[in-house]
């Protein structure tokens, strides 16, 4: 037992707290006496206690009293009820209420230590297991959907609330904006949590699939079933089922899985026998669904179905100021992963990105800081790094002139090139003299970085 | 081993136990109070007062005995209450003893204990051994065990380290170590580990 605890012991007798306030002495843990249950309470109210020895018999408040108290206000202390011969029955309600353990007195020495042991392995597992969990639900939390904007803080504030309820969420989002992420916080928020999150992307699988993935099979349902093999909808058993692309699903999909919900009830494929399924819905969608509605390819029953709480998440484009949050996170992320040692993106750079449209999203902005990771060269992100990625395209919004356009395409192809005139000159199968007189034509100015 | 010398003359005893003993030879003169409550074997005396000279390098006396703790004996559990006899024995002036190691040959028991082998308070003065249930054989009741006195040491050097604030020990091959029953006490060594030594050390420079 190396790990020192508090501890503290609850009798109306002075001499039996001596002795263990003196044996406790001696492993070093930190111990503390109450003589009633009533100080013990109020002892409680200043400093949490990880175990409390717990006398049965005391006058005013008894130990099963006490111990019931404890175990409602402060559920993780750990009880050990002390009794004298003859009450084992007090000591059986007293381990049904909740103490963890029981000791006869006098006991031995050796029962003693035995029960610290346990008690010390048992804190051991369950700090083991608060890390655990604390590290998986970093994971899957808030911590990997990244924003300080307006926009995005909507969706933080909405996840809590309805993480809570049963109830069906449609996420409404373009692609890449982490649809996947909020519905993964939503179960990480739930009191599912500890029970599965499956995802499907029901746009990647054909529908006779999607059906024996969903519902299972029986053994020689189809040709090919080898062998019985349970849905996602039975073996998400209490979880969270992530239907991804869910306009995608066909209408004959949509009758079956709207019948689901509705009866809570699944047959798998090749049986009559139905079998009681417990989930949570939670569907995503690019496409607008009122719009499948009105083309008869979306079910408007199934629909209002899935859709009883819809989150909408913001697409990048509107939520521009996250960019430099999410452009530090995905550096070090890549950082990390790779071997490159990139410290940060210049402003120009930021300033590049923030001018892009990102028709992908965040999923694009994290697709092209580990591109341009990899590939870069030096410490900092330039924006020549993201060259790669298309440029802004004012001209569609406002035409124009043709002098404006080959000013626009000569720096686009100078930044590409890292301002070298030659290479340049090449692409554009001109002369190197004639470049550098259109580079004084349009003033055109080589950033600091690349000089 | 050698138990003929003088009590009291450390150089003697840290010679029989050479190699064992770690080297604290520097300090000063650390007075051990050894003594018997009620009738005990002299021998047992002997052998505690070699080991704590021996395995903690200390200057340990042997003192004349006082008398019987009728005023700990509970009628009801017909044993002897340890914490009596502590508060009994602190109330008494051992002024030129660091600390003391009171070896009794009555059964003691602490409250919420059956019994206990030994009893002291973390860096208190007084330490008690009992000798009653250290003779027995784990395996046969009946028969006397030839190991009484070395288990008498062990329990009065791990009561003596308490007193200098030793805390039970995890580690199995440690003085320090807990040991519930006869069986584990045999296999609990007399030395102190590294760390606990070093612990030992530290107060002792204090």
């Amino acid at each position: 037992m190396d790990k020192k605890m508090s501890v503290m012991v609850v009798d109306d007798e002075e001499i039996v707290r001596e002795s263990f306030f003196h044996w406790f002495q001696k492993y070093g843990h930190m111990v503390e006496t109450a003589s009633s249950g009533f100080e013990a309470l109020e002892k409680l109210e200043k400093n949490p206690f990880q175990v409390m020895f717990v006398d049965i018999k005391m006058p005013g408040m008894d130990g099963i009293e006490l111990l019931e108290k404890v175990k409602q206000e402060y559920p993780d202390t750990i009880v050990i009820i002390i009794t004298a011969y003859g009450s084992i029955e007090s000591a059986v309600k007293a381990m049904r209420i909740g103490a963890s353990d029981y000791l006869l007195k006098p006991f031995k020495t050796d029962q003693l230590s035995l029960v610290m042991e346990r008690i010390s392995q048992q804190e051991k597992l369950v700090s083991e297991y608060k890390y655990l969990k604390g590290r998986l639900e970093k994971i899957t939390r808030f911590e990997n959907i990244i924003g300080q904007s307006a926009a995005i803080e909507r969706v933080f504030s909405i996840i809590p609330e309805v993480a809570q309820s049963n109830s069906s969420i449609l996420l409404v989002g373009e692609t890449g904006t982490g649809k996947e992420l909020v519905a993964k916080a939503i179960h990480a928020k739930s009191h599912r949590c500890h029970l599965p999150f499956i995802p499907i992307n029901c746009g990647s699988i054909p529908d006779s699939l999607l059906e024996s993935e969903l519902f299972g099979h029986q053994k020689g349902a189809f040709t090919g079933a080898t062998h019985a093999r349970k849905g996602f909808l039975e073996v998400v058993s209490g979880g969270t089922l992530f239907l991804d692309e869910v306009g995608e699903i066909s209408p004959k999909m949509q009758v079956d899985l709207l019948r689901v919900l509705e009866e809570k009830k699944i047959t798998s494929i090749g049986s009559r026998e139905p079998v009681d399924i417990d989930f949570r819905l939670i569907s995503a969608t690019r496409q607008d669904l009122e719009r499948g509605i009105a083309d008869g390819t979306f079910r408007e029953d199934f629909y209002y179905r899935i859709n009883v709480i819809k989150i909408e998440i913001p697409p990048l484009r509107d939520r521009k100021e996250d960019i430099p949050i999410l452009l530090e996170h995905f550096i070090e992320k890549y950082s990390h992963e790779t071997t490159s040692q990139i410290d940060r993106a210049t402003p120009k750079a930021l300033e590049f990105l923030k001018q892009y449209d990102w028709p992908g999203n965040v999923r694009e902005l994290e697709n092209a800081v580990e591109r341009a990771v990899v590939l870069s060269k030096s410490r900092t992100l330039g924006a020549e790094d993201f060259s790669f990625l298309q440029s802004p395209t004012p001209a569609l919004s406002s035409p124009l002139s043709l002098r404006d356009m080959e000013k626009r395409y000569i720096q686009q192809l100078l930044e590409e090139n890292q301002w070298n005139v030659s290479k340049t000159a090449k692409v554009l199968e001109i002369n190197r003299v004639t470049l550098h007189k259109m580079i004084n034509r349009y003033k055109l100015e080589r950033p600091a970085e690349t000089k | 081993m050698s138990l003929t010398p003088r009590l009291g003359k450390r150089g003697h005893f840290s010679k029989v136990f050479k190699g064992i003993i770690v080297d604290y030879m520097d300090q000063e003169e650390r007075l051990i109070g050894v003594v018997p409550v009620g009738e005990v074997p002299e021998i047992a005396l002997k052998v505690i007062a070699a080991h704590i000279s021996g395995y903690f390098n200390l200057d340990p006396q042997v003192l004349a005995p006082l008398v019987s703790p009728d005023y700990a004996f509970d009628q009801r559990r017909m044993q002897y209450d340890a914490g009596i006899i502590l508060k009994t024995l602190e109330s008494m002036t051992f002024s030129d003893f660091e600390k003391v190691v009171a070896v009794l040959n009555l059964d003691l028991f602490v409250p919420i204990f059956a019994h206990v082998f030994g009893e002291a308070r973390q860096g208190g003065k007084f330490a008690l051994v009992s000798l009653y249930r250290l003779g027995k054989n784990p395996e046969d009741l009946s028969s006397p065990s030839p190991l009484m006195y070395e288990r008498a040491a062990k329990v009065a050097l791990h009561e003596l380290g308490h007193l200098f604030n030793l805390y039970h020990c995890e580690r199995q091959r440690c003085l320090m170590h807990f040991s519930g029953g006869l069986e584990s006490l045999d296999q609990t060594p007399l030395n102190l580990c590294r760390y606990c030594s070093a612990d030992y050390k530290y107060y002792l420079s204090r």
